[in-house]
């Protein structure tokens, strides 16, 4: 292998909470996807506005009360005057969008995009704005300060606006703690390496290359390629310090879940709902590894702990202890498919959610109409490889983990085996497989550096 | 060591016939409107793991280079994955598939008139090429035996999730039904 | 320099329910004449040379062969002299091409080598972009292609005939076993099947 020394990461040209999380200390979230209806010199004008009060990566000795990212779907691009050339560099995914990969992704039945909310997957949306505020109050003042540019330019609109809360202890509404897991990324988050990075052979772990998430720098390949060759990437000012992003709308069945969970773990010989319910996703609702803590949660787990999620699946191939279809093992199989992590290691993104709506109360068991879900974000340099590489063959799917059609029981839906193993000395079958969660809509986007979104507002983009 | 077009119980066959100039396009239309599933006319070949017919145009070439060699003519390929071996597998061929097999190679040149029976049974095995190595995943087991074996699996899946339920004097006599035959 | 992006999506005539069939030709550099060949007999001496392949367990059959010339049927078929030899390898396999293949290269390294070191203009099996571009360019495409049990993939048939073994001989002996005792004798079948579910 050749290993070089990386180039350090223009953190001032790369938009803020890619690399790293803003972290739980803000609160609220507004993604406002923009429609541009005039010419796109107007367009760009209001865009120059916008730029000024982007958030980049640089590290901040004060938190901002608020921070704005601009993020562009392909249609987008061309609004904005982007020559079809160059739109044309850009991943044939990118291009396509997200509705038009539904049947890829699984977004079928009550997730098919004729059934989105307004506004989603048609082409409509051009720009995302992600607004993300400390209290309510400055969030209520960004979304007005956002409001009144538009309305100074003209022809430019918020077609469709979803909002976001941070749930108490960071939890998601299945009541499970999110989003703490993420890659280790080379110049930016080696200290997450043990149980972030690659499980290398000798016990050890190695951070990811950085250009598996931000395009113009050395990937995976980079460093087993003798020419040194850089991932692919958009021509032009936007091949550098971009990266792709996935936004999906995921509504949850938080009743139906409970309900399920609840039916089945009336037959579960080994434990309660509790137990069964991390069993299918891998964690304790604390965010304890079930691989690591297989019989109960760890009172001192501190997600944020260095080594919190250092465990590999290796001692566990038969999945005894953390079940082999298990959310997070699907999601980041680990050594689980090869002891070197080979086969996973090129199928990592950065997640960076937030959910919408309130909580059903706790213990209640029929639902109360209400829309309530989680925002996926993530970011990647290849929405195939990495986003669709997971969703299709990892969730979507069996297969590979030895698990015939048998879908990610927390995210799939009833046209697989419909069904989830718990291996064990007894095993156990959860079923009915129920589509808990369903797709409301989405988008592909692309997140261009700051020298990129300048040059797009010059005209100079490509 | 193994025959080069054999790997276990199954046979790697390949057969190259040129196709009558002026022809293509009528063949090629001709396979591109066959199902592909049950109705393909592969189906009828019950031996048949996979199979599939190719126009082969012309050796692809990397843009750019100087390595062009051109067929002249266009060929069909025809390659399958079988199960045992190959003269029973033709025989079967031109016999099942009779009506079909003569729509794709009577487009083929040197083809019998009319293309059936023994002598389009021996115009294929003419035109054979023989592999180099071939490799089977499940190398012993023939397309019935795997076809009863998935009907299986799902069936034992289905009962194993009910069986959960059951009280044990239902689940032996649900078993016994389901899978104790003889 | 940045790597050309590969269109991901195989075309439909390539595949068949859950399995996608490639067909592909390479030109071959002159001591392929007898590298090829002497490769061949080689792996079909010692069949365990395919073993990491076998064990990625997502290709049902494979096969190369080495084309020097084609059969030949008389007028109106055109006299050629083929100017190379080319290697000719077809694979069904299951799950998306590209989004394996980038992955699972790294694990065939060695064998990448082996069967297209000889190729020209092989790029080497990784980086995965270049590689998948060479099998890009190289392909062709098949017009109608069947596969017997088009959901089914191999690691699926696979436990299927593992799975029927055991099925078979635990019926055979529930049929002889007391009443009182087949949950005990289910539980031990299950937990032994469990893997093949």
């Amino acid at each position: 292998m050749i290993r070089a020394a990386l180039p350090a990461l223009e953190l001032s040209d790369i938009q803020g909470d890619i690399l790293r999380a803003y972290g739980n200390s803000y609160d609220c979230a507004s993604y406002a996807f923009v429609r541009i209806d005039c010419e796109p010199e107007q367009a760009r004008a209001w865009l120059a506005g916008v730029v000024d009060h982007v958030t980049n990566a640089a590290p901040w000795s004060e938190k901002p009360l608020t921070t704005l990212n601009v993020a562009l779907t392909a249609s987008g691009l061309a609004a904005l005057g982007v020559s079809q050339e160059t739109i044309g560099s850009f991943s044939h995914e990118f291009r396509q969008g997200m509705a038009a990969r539904a049947e890829l992704l699984g977004d079928t039945g009550p997730s098919a995009p004729p059934k989105w909310d307004q506004g989603l997957g048609t082409g409509d949306a051009h720009v995302l704005l992600t607004i993300n505020a400390q209290t309510t109050a400055d969030h209520r003042r960004a979304l007005a300060k956002m409001q009144a540019a538009m309305k100074d330019t003209g022809g430019v609109s918020v077609l469709y606006q979803q909002d976001a809360e941070l749930l108490h202890g960071a939890r998601e509404h299945f009541g499970f703690a999110d989003g703490f897991a993420q890659p280790a990324i080379a110049g930016a988050t080696e200290d997450k390496a043990p149980g972030g990075g690659v499980p290398e052979r000798d016990g050890r772990w190695r951070p990811l290359a950085p250009g598996e998430f931000v395009l113009g720098y050395p990937d995976e390949d980079t460093s087993v390629d003798r020419a040194r060759r850089l991932p692919p990437a958009p021509t032009g000012a936007m091949a550098r310090n971009g990266t792709y992003m996935v936004w999906r709308k995921l509504h949850q069945d938080v009743a139906l879940w409970r309900r399920t969970i609840a039916a089945a773990a009336a037959r579960y010989p080994y434990g309660d709902a509790r137990k069964l319910a991390a069993k299918v996703v891998g964690r304790w609702q604390d965010g304890t590894p079930v691989q690591t803590h297989p019989h109960g949660p760890d009172p001192e787990f501190d997600p944020a702990a260095p080594g919190a999620n250092d465990f590999r699946y290796r001692n566990d191939l038969d999945g005894r202890r953390c079940p082999l279809g298990a959310h997070i093992r699907r999601c980041n199989p680990r050594d689980a498919l090869d002891p070197a992590g080979k086969l996973s290691l090129r199928h990592r993104m950065i997640r960076r959610g937030m959910p919408y709506g309130k909580v059903l109360p706790e213990g209640a068991l029929e639902d109360d109409g209400a829309e309530r879900g989680l925002v996926f974000v993530s970011f990647q340099a290849s929405i195939f490889r990495q986003f669709e590489g997971v969703q299709t063959p990892w969730i979507n799917d069996g297969n590979i983990f030895g698990l015939g059609t048998d879908k990610d029981f927390l995210l799939g839906e009833p046209s697989g085996s419909g069904k989830m193993t718990i291996q064990g000395e007894k095993p156990f079958f959860v079923s009915p497989q129920e589509a808990f969660v369903v797709t409301r809509g989405g988008e592909y986007l692309f997140v261009p550096g700051m020298t990129a979104l300048r040059a797009l507002v010059d005209g100079t983009a490509g | 060591m193994r025959s080069p077009n054999i790997a276990g119980k199954t046979y790697s066959l390949m057969i190259w016939t040129p196709i009558k100039p002026g022809e293509e396009g009528a063949l090629r239309a001709y396979l591109d409107g066959l199902d592909n599933g049950a109705g393909s006319p592969l189906a009828k070949l019950p031996r048949t793991h996979m199979a599939r017919w190719i126009v082969v145009p012309d050796m692809p070439v990397a843009p750019g280079t100087d390595l062009r060699d051109p067929l002249g003519t266009q060929f069909l390929l025809f390659t399958s994955n079988l199960d045992g071996d190959v003269d029973s597998y033709l025989h079967e061929l031109v016999a099942l598939m009779a009506v079909e097999a003569a729509e794709v190679w009577g487009h083929c040149v040197g083809c019998p008139q009319p293309a059936e029976g023994v002598a389009l049974k021996a115009y294929l095995h003419r035109n054979q090429v023989d592999s180099g190595v071939a490799f089977a995943a499940y190398p012993n087991a023939s397309v019935k035996q795997i076809k009863t074996a998935l009907d299986k699996r799902a069936r034992l899946i289905d009962f194993a999730v009910r069986a959960q339920e059951m009280k044990p004097a239902e689940r032996r006599k649900e078993f016994l039904e389901q899978f104790g035959a003889a | 320099m940045n790597l050309p992006a590969v269109s991901p999506d195989a075309p439909p005539s390539n595949v068949c329910g859950r399995t996608t069939s490639i067909t592909l030709f390479t030109t071959q550099k002159p001591w392929g004449r007898f590298w090829m060949p002497f490769m061949f007999t080689l792996t079909r001496a010692a069949p365990k040379s395919l073993e990491a392949m076998d064990k990625l367990s997502f290709i049902s059959f494979a096969s190369w062969s080495l084309i020097r010339e084609l059969p030949y049927n008389g007028p109106p078929q055109t006299v050629r002299r083929l100017r190379y030899p080319h290697l000719f390898f077809e694979v069904s396999f299951n799950g998306s091409w590209a989004q394996y293949i980038d992955s699972s290269v790294r694990v065939l390294t060695t064998g990448m080598y082996t069967f297209w070191g000889s190729s020209r203009r092989f790029p080497g099996p990784l980086p995965a972009g270049p590689f998948q571009a060479f099998f890009k360019v190289h392909e062709v495409d098949a017009s109608h292609y069947h596969c017997a049990y088009p959901d089914a993939t191999v690691t699926i048939v696979r436990s299927a005939l593992e799975l029927e073994e055991r099925l078979e001989m635990f019926a055979h002996r529930v049929r002889h076993l007391p009443e009182e005792q087949f949950d005990a004798a289910w539980d031990a079948f299950i937990e032994d099947a469990q893997r093949y579910l």
